[in-house]
């Protein structure tokens, strides 16, 4: 897929990016993956408010490649695209593709990850999904590679009110503008993870022409 | 009358009346039996058209939706399910959790969290009877797609699907998964006889039955060389067993035995498997030999 990349070229040593994965435009991918990703399209969130879709992946070629990238120090590509059957089919196998912000994200679990001073384990559907994800109806950040949801940090299951209100407040305490979901049974809520988001977040890498 | 129906029906008259007996002996509040002989055909209805709760016995017509899923390309046996202890009851959608205590089998409550494939969550729905597995593949196809299947492979009578299982709240409110000894009897033997989708897919089922792990029921008292292809299925106010019996060079045969109970009662497995034996006895030695009693058939069995 070279003619998707959009590398700038005769890029100086200073400018060669160190980051082992292609970006490539979403709007260059083939239809049925253009039709699974939305990329550039507006979505709307559960208030009616339109947030535009990522329009830059980072494409990921193998699951062996995604098990030894790291993102930051202790987390690992794979650990933000594990996606069951709910998945459109086309980005259930590879080459995947993940929204640029998830390096992002990366960085915030990490230092958060340094807060608990543990593991910090996300689970499936958990990281990113596609705009198609059947979990996805309204606008969620987890389509834009934003959002994490943390089934267990340490040997400490997130499924009960102490456990995710313990380590939602560490989470706001430690990223600034970090969004935690409520504990709760209802929609908007939740009573078996800790869901943590950074927003709707574009990340356009430097490279990007286009 | 011909000689051969006229053995065939005495046959059916004798064990009939055992089963009667059996049913009298045991205190059961009713009983069901349905069989279906595939080396002869010789079939027994007993009861077989009376409306039990399922309990785990649902598990195998949800096994047939699961396949149908994979019949239609919708799933493959290696797709993978987030493992996730939460569900919707079908009273207003209020969510609950399967208690990993009430569940025999640990292994799926160990991957909560990560993804397990359909084979092998189809296989600890069965096998050990994971009631978590059965949610998540019920989440998964969804009631109506299963229920499509049994209308498609024209086996929905006598089946009842209405919710997924440990759903305390649609319990409490009568909302249960029903089943018919018959009904059960029509998948058994459609999968006995590699009619369910396609042989190949009926032979993966009927493996994944063969690896039951509570085998107090029907392949209690049957002699060693005997397979039994089963589900059982435990509430406290019934107990179940329904599968495929295999002997050495003949052909199975079907069998559905369904059970209701005060739930002080015990004795339930011995029932099964008394039931069970007096069956095999009469396919493979004729009804002349069943003249022992009820606690002899019942004799060297533990109690549950």
């Amino acid at each position: 897929m070279s003619s998707s990349a959009v590398f700038a070229g005769n890029a100086g040593v200073n400018e060669i990016p160190t980051f082992p994965l292609r970006v490539v435009d979403g709007l260059a991918l083939p239809p049925d993956y253009r039709k699974a990703l939305r990329p550039g399209e507006d979505w709307k969130d559960t208030n009616g408010h339109p947030r535009q879709l990522p329009r830059y992946f980072y494409e990921v070629p193998s699951w062996d490649t995604a098990m030894k990238i790291e993102l930051s120090t202790h987390f690992l590509l794979w650990e933000f695209i594990q996606v069951d059957v709910r998945e459109a089919p086309p980005l259930r196998t590879f080459p995947r593709y993940v929204p640029c912000a998830i390096t992002l994200l990366a960085v915030c679990l990490e230092r958060f990850r340094e807060a608990v001073g543990t593991l910090v384990h996300i689970s499936a559907n958990g990281g990113y999904r596609s705009p198609s994800h059947r979990f996805s109806k309204d606008a969620t950040p987890h389509a834009w590679g934003t959002a994490a949801n943390i089934y267990r940090i340490g040997d400490t299951y997130l499924d009960n009110r102490s456990a995710i209100e313990r380590f939602s407040l560490i989470a706001r305490e430690t990223l600034p503008g970090i969004w935690t979901r409520p504990y709760g049974a209802p929609i908007g809520y939740a009573e078996d993870h800790l869901h943590l988001d950074l927003g709707y977040v574009l990340s356009v890498p430097r490279d990007v022409t286009s | 009358m011909t000689k051969k129906e006229t053995k065939a029906a005495a046959r059916q008259r004798t064990l009939r009346h055992e089963i009667e007996r059996i049913e009298k002996e045991s205190g059961a509040q009713a009983i069901a039996v349905a069989l279906h002989d595939l080396e002869t055909g010789f079939e027994v209805h007993y009861h077989a058209d009376r409306w039990f709760h399922a309990a785990s016995t649902i598990k195998v017509p949800i096994l047939l939706g699961v396949f149908a899923a994979i019949d239609r390309g919708e799933l493959l046996p290696h797709s993978r399910v987030h493992v996730r202890n939460r569900f919707l009851s079908v009273v207003e959608g209020i969510p609950f959790r399967v208690e990993s205590g009430r569940d025999s089998n640990s292994a799926v409550h160990n991957a909560i969290g990560k993804m397990m494939r359909v084979d092998e969550l189809a296989y600890h729905m069965i096998t050990t009877s994971s009631n978590l597995a059965t949610n998540l593949l019920l989440g998964v196809i969804g009631p109506v797609a299963v229920n499509d299947a049994l209308r498609e492979l024209d086996v929905q009578d006598g089946i009842e699907l209405r919710r997924g299982v440990e759903d305390e709240l649609a319990f409490e409110k009568g909302i249960n998964n029903l089943v018919t000894a018959d009904g059960l009897l029509r998948i058994l033997v459609m999968l006995a006889e590699g009619k369910a989708f396609s042989p190949a897919l009926s032979r993966r089922m009927m493996d994944i039955l063969h690896g039951q792990e509570f085998n107090q029921g029907i392949p209690a008292r049957l002699p060693k060389g005997a397979r039994v292809a089963h589900k059982t299925g435990e509430i406290s106010t019934v107990a179940h067993d329904a599968g495929v019996v295999y002997l050495p060079k003949r052909k199975p045969y079907a069998l559905v035995i369904l059970t209701e109970w005060d739930p002080a009662a015990s004795g339930r497995s011995r029932t099964i498997a008394a039931i069970s034996h007096t069956i095999y006895e009469s396919l493979t030695h004729g009804h002349e030999s069943l003249t022992q009693g009820y606690e002899s058939l019942t004799q060297s069995l533990p109690d549950e």
